[in-house]
């Protein structure tokens, strides 16, 4: 559809998309560039590059240490994410269809109750006694399943939607497949993409965490969060060396997840 | 029983790992926090902690602070995203594709490393801040007040918005504006007369989600000021995990203060969307 | 002078050509058609009369005015949209007031002007109603009567009723043109249903591929086609090249030939050179299929009784009124 879009309107709405990148872009910029200059102190601009902080960062060993326990943490949550979440939305849309509407409403509280407020209760329920679970990674996953569980829960619903899951059921136990295997071989290979799609965001988004990780955990299990914390003293272009790793990272991960989205709509 | 209502049970059988691990991670926490805000060492049941609160100017001080950051840091940024997103619907696709995968991209960038980066640039030897004063525009820049804090939250407000509000302008018809702009009206009056009215669901929704995720908000300002500024969720924090004072019952309590106050929020919100109109389909 | 003049309009695309030349002229109270397949630039010529798309050349004349240079608030022309485009906040009063609104009309006229406009389009007891709790027909309406209250010089229609059903489309055809008759106002309309612009228009436009085509009232379109397009877009011609044409006129000929399916004649008196190969019945018309000659045709009979059924693979005779061969280019 053609519009009249007179030169000045579109400039005016160039400028302001670049200013809106601009905005979002500039606490990246500033922590790159602290990131690779030798020593930047109070002048507007650095006095020398080097690439001597990442090597630093990526030699410690504490940090690959915080590293490594972060992606266990997450994927583990993920792993017990999929493992619960898929046969329960099975159920939900292939049996009880009436219960999406309380599921719901109870993916809600993940985002309803901010993370402060649950780790008051789980410091209380589980810092000792028979369930003791405070101080060690297992709380951490079981907290970071309910993070992931509302962005996993609704990106499968709609994909589930969207295949038509009762017919492609029927057809298939008309020709002879039982539940079972009507759901391994006919379903699940429909969810793959958007299955893939929502664990790459859900790792994005748990590879972040603070909060849980913080209080519940601490040093004694160090994530990459608290980590970075943890060496908020030491100098300011070894943490940007830090920040900036992570980001890219997490920028690998929602590119991946950007492409696979694109695949799946073609 | 037939084949059909077994395959039933087993199924709602199915469901029962979910529902533990949510009970015990989801569900328990907080009906812990909901019974032990009623509980208070001195007095025993009652709502001896919510006086407490009241009374006190520390806490008052706390939810005020709460307040003032969610309430501007809202208000900026859903103004910032609006102006964005207008303009981003209008802009060739390469360049909205591009903007729109980094800001869901910058929407993770938030909590400690944004923290730090902020350090970098405005904390007191930070470039901008440098910068600023050398060009005469600003005396004195403290990061680690409440300005600095709702300047901080407006930063990480601006993605989550534009995201939320991109597809709202789906719902404004180009012919709307062509229509009326047949009939005599200019830009200025289009948005004042169906424009924003349209949208004003959509805004709403949008300002009350910004809030709930500034009220809530823990790791950006606990990475800031090292836990020492006075708002909700670091009080909150600081009585269950902190050095000094533990007090979960009174924990339990500011936090169904803040709950409350998110859930006021919302209630509020959607009082509000009956009262506007309706653009039911 | 003509009330509208379009003078060597051009409008590029992305890089395409859209249209490079066009001309046309309307005359003071005219109703006139821009008819033509999709794609071929009649909405986009609409939309730069209505200042709505920018012109890359040429002028737009109304009443001796040029309108490019002019925004649409300042052109004075009234348009309906095919989705209607009513402001879904607004009453049906308040969408219809809101051009007298920009206007600054007081309230007391402009109630007034609202109220006639509605009777016009017998929407009346509506006037308290929501977009969202009309129907399709009724929105259309109180668009009709937005566009209208501010007493434009030109409205404009693009394809106002391509959404609805058929019978309140025939039903909303005869208004718009009542409408129109009974305030003298200039209307172009844009439509890729013939049937529709034929009943509708004093003059149609038949576009193609940016280009008009041809021009003329309903009769001369549907009966004299210029070239292979037009033969082939408006009714059921048959189109023959020179060599079948030959064949079956059975005289040389050198140039194709369109002949309307209703104008060949078939009889059981004269040579049964003509076989019948297959019929369908359209309800008042039984289309035979049919072999003359070695050509094939169609052939269009007015089911008046059983005398007009044939049976399949009956032969009869065919008869062709000169006056009703078309040369086409």
């Amino acid at each position: 559809m053609s519009r009249a879009e007179p030169g000045s309107a579109a400039l005016y709405h160039r400028v302001v998309v670049y200013l809106l990148f601009a905005i979002l872009l500039l606490p990246l910029v500033g922590t790159l560039i602290y990131s690779i200059s030798s020593s930047w102190s109070a002048t507007i601009l650095p006095s020398g590059f080097t690439f001597k902080w990442y090597l630093q960062l990526w030699s410690d060993p504490r940090f690959l240490n915080a590293f490594g326990q972060s992606l266990l943490v997450c994927v583990g949550a993920l792993i017990l994410s999929v493992v619960l979440i898929l046969p329960l939305l099975f159920v939900v849309h292939y049996h009880f269809p009436k219960l999406d509407a309380l599921m719901n409403i109870l993916i809600l509280l993940p985002f309803a109750v901010p993370p402060v407020v649950s780790s008051v209760g789980l410091l209380q329920l589980y810092g000792s006694g028979p369930f003791a679970m405070v101080g060690t990674p297992w709380i951490l996953v079981g907290c970071y399943f309910t993070v992931a569980l509302p962005f996993m829960y609704r990106a499968i619903t709609n994909n589930l939607q969207a295949i038509n899951l009762r017919d492609l059921m029927d057809a298939a136990q008309l020709l002879g497949a039982s539940t079972f295997q009507a759901a391994f071989l006919v379903v699940l290979p429909n969810l793959r993409k958007g299955l893939m799609v929502a664990l790459l965001l859900s790792f994005s988004f748990l590879f972040g965490e603070f909060v849980f990780a913080n209080i519940l955990v601490g040093t004694r299990y160090e994530t990459l969060q608290v980590y970075l914390n943890n060496m908020r003293n030491s100098s300011g272009h070894f943490t940007s060396a830090l920040v900036i790793s992570y980001f890219l990272f997490v920028l690998v991960l929602t590119w991946a997840a950007n492409i696979l989205n694109k695949d799946k709509s073609q | 029983m037939n084949a059909i209502t077994r395959g039933k049970w087993l199924a709602a059988l199915c469901l029962v790992p979910f529902a533990m691990f949510f009970f015990v991670f989801q569900i328990a926490p907080l009906c812990w926090v909901l019974i032990n805000s009623l509980q208070s060492e001195e007095f025993g049941w009652g709502l001896a902690n919510f006086n407490k609160i009241f009374n006190s100017r520390f806490y008052l001080q706390a939810i005020q602070h709460s307040l003032e950051i969610s309430f501007y840091s809202s208000l900026f940024g859903i103004v910032i995203a609006i102006l964005g997103a207008y303009s981003l619907r209008r802009v060739d696709s390469r360049l909205r594709n591009f903007v729109n995968a980094f800001a869901n991209m910058t929407s993770n960038f938030s909590g400690v490393p944004l923290a730090f980066a902020f350090i970098i640039l405005l904390g007191f030897n930070g470039s901008i801040t440098i910068m600023l004063k050398q060009a005469g525009i600003i005396e004195d820049f403290n990061l680690y007040s409440k300005t600095g804090l709702i300047i901080l939250y407006t930063y990480f407000q601006i993605p989550l918005g534009v995201l939320l509000l991109y597809p709202a302008f789906d719902a404004l018809r180009e012919d709307w504006r062509e229509s009326a702009e047949l009939l005599g009206a200019n830009g200025w009056q289009f948005w004042r007369h169906i424009g924003l009215p349209v949208l004003t669901p959509a805004l709403l929704g949008t300002f009350v989600i910004l809030l709930a995720n500034a009220l809530g908000a823990y790791a950006t300002v606990y990475a800031l000021t090292t836990g020492n500024f006075n708002v909700l969720p670091i009080r909150i924090a600081a009585m269950v995990s902190g050095d000094i004072s533990l007090d979960p019952n009174m924990a339990s309590a500011l936090a169904v203060v803040l709950v409350a106050l998110m859930t006021l929020v919302t209630v509020v919100h959607q009082l509000l969307l009956k009262r506007s109109y309706h653009v039911s389909r | 002078m003509s009330y509208v003049s379009v003078q060597h309009l051009q409008k590029n695309y992305s890089g395409t050509t859209v249209f490079s030349d066009i001309n046309c002229e309307i005359h003071k109270g005219e109703f006139v058609t821009l008819l033509g397949p999709s794609g071929c630039g009649k909405s986009t010529l609409l939309r730069c009369i209505a200042g709505l798309t920018a012109v890359d050349g040429g002028k737009i004349l109304l009443e001796g005015q040029d309108l490019v240079p002019l925004s649409p608030q300042k052109r004075g022309i009234g348009m309906v949209f095919q989705s209607y485009a009513l402001f879904p906040n607004m009453t049906v009063e308040q969408n219809v007031a809101f051009g007298l609104r920009m206007q600054k009309v007081n309230a007391d006229d402009s109630h007034k002007r609202v109220q006639e406009v509605l009777q016009l389009v017998e929407l009346t007891d509506f006037a308290a109603r929501y977009p969202h709790q009309l129907s399709g027909g009724q929105c259309q309406r109180v668009a009709l009567a937005r566009s209208l209250v501010t007493r434009p010089r030109l409205l404009l229609l693009d394809e106002p009723l391509s959404a609805l059903d058929a019978r309140i489309r025939k039903h909303l055809r005869e208004q718009i043109r009542q409408i129109q008759r009974e305030l003298g106002l200039t209307t172009i309309f844009v439509t890729h249903d013939q049937e529709e612009a034929l009943t509708m228009s004093d003059r149609i436009f038949l576009m193609n591929q940016g280009k008009i085509v041809q021009s003329g009232d309903a009769e001369t379109l549907y009966t004299a086609p210029v070239d292979v397009f037009a033969a082939g877009f408006i009714g059921n011609y048959n189109l023959l090249d020179a060599a079948s044409a030959s064949k079956l006129l059975q005289r040389p000929v050198n140039s194709r030939i369109a002949i309307r399916p209703e104008a060949i004649v078939l009889s059981r008196t004269g040579e049964p050179d003509t076989l019948i190969r297959s019929h369908s019945l359209l309800g008042n018309v039984i289309r035979y299929r049919v072999e003359s000659r070695g050509v094939e045709l169609v052939v269009d009979v007015l089911n008046r009784s059983a005398a007009d059924l044939h049976a399949d693979g009956q032969r009869l005779a065919l008869s062709i009124d000169p006056s009703a061969l078309c040369e086409v280019a």
